[in-house]
């Protein structure tokens, strides 16, 4: 299955950049995921300043999601909430080698040209930094799991906003394909964790 | 003078946004999550709603204004009283949470019922650092009430608004809707998929907004799929997307 991987990115005139994202999916999961099926198809060249911008953006946004969920699957209380952030911190990981992947084939920087801030138009981009997520950490037992589920809430509706950007202005077929999908997979989380918060 | 007349008119045809700082402060964004304001029971799928159900967070407009969707045209079934907006039972004491997008520097929180204020929280011209909770006392209303609860943001002319809809103490008429009964997405299983006497032990076909426990065998798009660690499904998590909870067998 790792062969069919590598014919789907080289196929596209990549293939350099096949060592380094397997090596960082493999460093990102202990259990060793997504080396029993292909990984989403690699995105093809055809792609527009949207599609770079909303593949950068998401980079950054992906890791501080990480970042935030690995907190959470140790500190909350509610099983539940542990659960759900166990599966953001693992399909984001996943999610993110995928974009760095196309980021690479289409020969751009996994950053945005200038201070991510100024894409806070975009969809709130600065709502998490290390000092957001330093503060999180101290947050008492009793208040973590709503500070957190707040906190991700928000994180996640900037997603969200960025992929209706994404599906209004992109261009690449996959691209667009996967907005749609963190449109979904987001609004669902949001969902959950409304109901979370509001202890239904 | 010139300039500062063409500046005002401009600052009074434009809300918002025009004032906002080339650097670091575009769109903030934030609603009330708890107890469930119209805006979240939209993204909750409470109750069927447009655009707000993806956006619950934007319900932005200039400084002042009091209703449940802004400068929002788009927003507007926010301030539509008949939609079943589920009703929170509370005491006279309610304790309100927000959710933010982007973190902006705040100047207050309002919080009106009827035009008269019964809730005020100075934000010291700071960013808000979660959880964002007050608490509202709503001493002399009974019944059923709705809240305007209002985000005045500190560097731009905007604010945001949430309704939060209460039934203060049990009394009054009940609300008219409990909860409908859509609250639940679909997650009837295709018709059209295999026989059940065929299925892999435990199966069943993939189905977003199911529990799914580690090991558990589902069938999607013809193959059978292993579940790798506990999770609620949902679109966009089906097996061959995410393959990091669902191992192809």
């Amino acid at each position: 299955m790792i062969a069919v991987a590598v014919l789907a990115l080289a196929g596209c005139g990549g293939g350099a950049a096949v060592p380094e994202a397997q090596q960082q999916h493999q460093q990102g999961h202990g259990h060793g995921a997504a080396t029993s099926t292909a990984p989403p198809p690699a995105a093809t060249a055809r792609f527009n300043d949207a599609d770079v911008m909303f593949a950068q953006m998401m980079v950054a946004h992906l890791q501080q999601g990480i970042d935030l969920a690995v907190v959470a699957k140790a500190m909350a209380t509610a099983p539940k909430v542990k659960e759900l952030a166990g599966a953001v911190d693992v399909t984001q990981r996943e999610e993110l080698e995928m974009l760095k992947g196309w980021l690479k084939l289409w020969g751009k920087p996994e950053q945005p040209s200038s201070d991510p801030n100024v894409h806070a138009a975009h969809g709130g981009m600065p709502l998490l930094d290390a000092k957001v997520i330093a503060e999180v950490k101290d947050r008492s037992k009793e208040e973590f799991d709503l500070a957190y589920l707040n906190l991700m809430t928000g994180h996640q509706g900037g997603a969200v906003e960025m992929a209706q950007t994404e599906l209004k202005d992109g261009s690449n077929p996959e691209t667009t394909a996967y907005a749609q999908r963190v449109r979904d997979s987001r609004s669902g989380q949001i969902q959950q964790m409304l109901t979370l918060i509001n202890g239904q | 003078m010139k300039l500062t007349r063409k500046a005002a008119l401009v600052m009074a045809a434009v809300p918002a946004i025009v004032l906002v700082t080339p650097v670091g402060s575009a769109s903030a964004h934030g609603y009330v999550s708890s107890p469930p304001s119209r805006s979240a029971q939209c993204a909750q799928k409470t109750v069927p709603c447009g655009a707000p159900t993806y956006e619950p967070q934007s319900a932005e407009g200039p400084k002042g204004l009091m209703n449940c969707n802004g400068a929002r045209g788009d927003f507007d079934e926010l301030n539509d009283d008949s939609k079943g907006w589920r009703a929170t039972s509370t005491g006279t004491s309610l304790t309100v949470s927000w959710t933010f997008t982007a973190r902006h520097r705040t100047r207050d929180y309002e919080y009106y019922i009827n035009g008269s204020r019964v809730g005020y929280v100075n934000g010291n011209n700071a960013a808000p650092a979660d959880p964002v909770r007050h608490t509202i006392n709503l001493s002399g209303f009974s019944g059923r009430q709705k809240i305007f609860a209002i985000w005045n943001i500190a560097d731009t002319g905007a604010a945001f608004y949430s309704c939060i809809d209460v039934n203060v103490n049990g009394g009054g008429t009940p609300p008219p809707t409990t909860t409908p009964p859509t609250t639940q997405p679909p997650t009837t299983t295709p018709p059209t998929t295999t026989p059940p006497t065929t299925q892999p032990p435990a199966g069943g076909t993939w189905a977003a907004n199911t529990s799914y426990a580690a090991g558990a065998q589902v069938t999607y798009g013809g193959s059978t799929y292993r579940c790798r660690q506990a999770h609620t499904a949902l679109t966009g998590w089906e097996p061959p997307n995410a393959v990091a909870l669902w191992e192809k067998i």
